[in-house]
């Protein structure tokens, strides 16, 4: 995380836009070039650059972060009621990604080179892609414009912030996006890996004792694709996060992905390092939970040690 | 000599040569199954479409129309006109052009990254290559799109090239690793281990040994990527952080989209999008039958 934030630092300073002119805004043309000089030592940017960066590392380290030059207030105070909205709608939108994406593996399986199988397939890859933009803004246009039931933006309605239904209205269809542009990514590996499986032995002994396909998949097969299932979970987790910046571009809803392509926009720098290194660290963490989830599931892993899983 | 009557039987003598069995002409349509024709026409339609785009445009594509804004398609915008006046139309046309070369730029960037970095980190020792994939670990577990926003903040003001040069810089860890471990499974074959005993270099080892090769296990990781290359520009024009409106691409007009929601003008969403997802759609089909088949036991099931 350390040498992420190093080389975001400096990638950001050598742009060519300038911050003074998110700052000041347009007042900057106006200035004279002393007036320039001193409101650039002001903000601290006319050292060269590793002091500036040894600067905001003291900083960081205390805990703050600096000024957002854009909000013209702490980057933090900026950022921190923003990550629970993102939080909510990533975890959400990956959970039932790969609760519905086993569904249809399963179905897919147990149906295997059938009509359904061959639908789901056909279906689940046009949609995979389809731009996720273009997808969510049609969804507005359908079911927000032309037939007025859900609400097109944000998170809440004003004044509603704390109502369960209003936000679980206005999740809706931010979630339908996410949802339907990873669903079949996922669903299709886990789809071929039960096929895998369904081709193994034990499978053959099963049926002898006269368990039902049903039971056979789920009860035998799926227990055993399960650590191969957390293990593309893990993965996942930065394709997923991904998908928040463009939802929530799309719907304007209140998260970092939606802050974080506003800050590129402004060149807003110390924004954009908080949230840089809030997605690092969101995507470790989530990367550690996973390998003890996957280590609780199938204890072969812990045995053979960390090489089992960086295979 | 008595002539022989017999159909069944034949005169031989000495000149005489078995008249090879002449094969029965593969049937075209059979000789189609399963390829994706119907993909293949789609994308050749586009893409003259787009090589023509002089001829088939009726307006200027980048013409304001002042006095025709927001129109409906009609005889004569024939996909109407967007928020800024301009013949959705023609721009779909010249339009096509700037993403698919944008597509074909990134793709050849991917490309090439992807395969050296791959072949380098496949034939080095162990410690280059852990060191090398250590590396390709941590770009990989920084979503994307957050990567691109970086480079797109950094780079500024962009035009097609360096878009396509920002897309394919941050878009071949996949294709590298997959280079890996197909470098991997045949870097102790003794024609390599014969070439390196020669002396031969590597960039040579590369291109002669190792890549003929493999290339026919990624060349749908590779056509694939034309169509994450389009999307890619798609949304980051549409975020407003791609192409700037004026230049014409299909990210670009979509990037007009919600000022469509607001006026409620569908055909400035609709049409670029469906071209998009048509384009996408066919290379990705086209791709797919580059796939290795995979030779299936029967189910135990």
């Amino acid at each position: 995380m350390l040498i992420l934030s190093v080389v975001v630092f400096y990638f950001a300073r050598w742009a060519p836009g300038d911050p003074l002119q998110s700052f000041y805004g347009d007042a900057v043309e106006s200035m004279s070039s002393e007036e320039l000089a001193a409101a650039r030592s002001r903000l601290g940017l006319d050292a060269p650059i590793h002091v500036q960066y040894v600067r905001w590392l003291q900083g960081a380290l205390h805990g703050e972060f600096g000024l957002s030059l854009k909000y013209k207030m702490p980057a933090m105070r900026v950022v921190s009621p923003l990550v629970g909205n993102t939080l909510l709608l990533g975890t959400t939108a990956y959970l039932l990604v790969f609760l519905l994406a086993t569904f249809l593996a399963v179905a897919c399986a147990l149906h295997e080179d059938t009509w359904l199988d061959r639908l789901i397939c056909k279906i689940g890859t046009a949609v995979y892609y389809l731009p996720p933009f273009w997808l969510g803004v049609v969804l507005v246009l359908v079911f927000s414009i032309q037939l007025k039931w859900l609400p097109s933006s944000g998170a809440y309605d004003v004044g509603k912030a704390g109502d369960v239904f209003n936000r679980l209205r206005h999740m809706i269809l931010p979630l339908t996006v996410m949802i339907l542009s990873h669903l079949w990514y996922y669903g299709y590996m886990i789809r071929n890996k039960l096929l895998d499986e369904l081709r193994q032995d034990y499978v053959l002994l099963a049926k002898e004792k006269g368990l039902t396909k049903r039971q056979i998949v789920w009860k035998h097969c799926l227990r055993n694709v399960a650590p191969a299932i957390v293990n593309i979970m893990a993965i996942s987790i930065p394709h997923v996060l991904s998908g928040t910046y463009i939802a929530e571009s799309v719907f304007n809803y209140p998260g970092i992905g939606a802050l974080s392509v506003a800050s590129a926009k402004y060149h807003d720098y110390n924004l954009l390092m908080i949230l840089v290194l809030i997605t690092g660290a969101l995507v470790i963490l989530s990367s550690i939970l996973a390998q003890t989830v996957s280590e609780i599931i199938d204890p072969r892993i812990k045995e053979t040690g960390v090489s089992a899983w960086q295979r | 000599m008595a002539e022989v009557k017999d159909p069944r039987f034949q005169v031989v003598g000495i000149n005489w040569k078995a008249r090879p069995q002449t094969a029965a002409k593969p049937v075209p349509k059979r000789r189609l199954a399963g390829k994706p024709v119907f993909a293949f026409v789609l994308l050749l339609a586009i893409v003259l479409g787009c090589l023509f785009a002089g001829q088939l445009a009726n307006h200027d594509p980048s013409g304001y129309y002042l006095q025709n804004l927001n129109e409906a398609p009609d005889s004569s915008f024939y996909f109407g006109t967007d928020s800024l006046g301009r013949d959705i139309y023609s721009m779909i046309w010249y339009g096509g052009r700037v993403s698919l070369s944008i597509g074909l730029m990134s793709m050849v960037i991917i490309t090439a990254l992807g395969i050296t970095y791959g072949c380098i980190s496949g034939l080095a020792n162990t410690g280059v290559d852990a060191v090398m994939m250590r590396i390709m670990e941590m770009a990989n577990s920084i979503p994307t799109l957050l990567l691109l926003l970086l480079l797109m903040s950094v780079i500024g003001k962009a035009n097609a090239v360096t878009l396509a040069a920002a897309i394919g810089v941050t878009g071949w860890f996949a294709l590298a690793r997959l280079v890996r471990s197909e470098v991997r499974q045949i870097r102790n074959s003794e024609y390599v281990l014969a070439a390196r005993c020669m002396g031969v270099g590597f960039g040579r080892i590369m291109t002669r040994h190792l890549i003929p090769n493999f290339v026919s296990s990624i060349l749908f990781v590779i056509i694939a990527s034309i169509s994450s290359s389009i999307s890619m520009e798609s949304t980051l024009s549409f975020l407003g952080l791609g192409l700037p409106v004026d230049v014409i691409s299909w990210g670009s007009m979509l990037s007009l989209a919600n000022r469509a929601l607001l006026l409620n003008t569908w055909w400035v969403i609709i049409i670029p999008g469906v071209f998009l997802l048509v384009t996408l759609n066919a290379i990705t089909s086209i791709g797919n039958a580059f796939r290795k088949g995979n030779t299936k036991k029967p189910s135990n099931l």
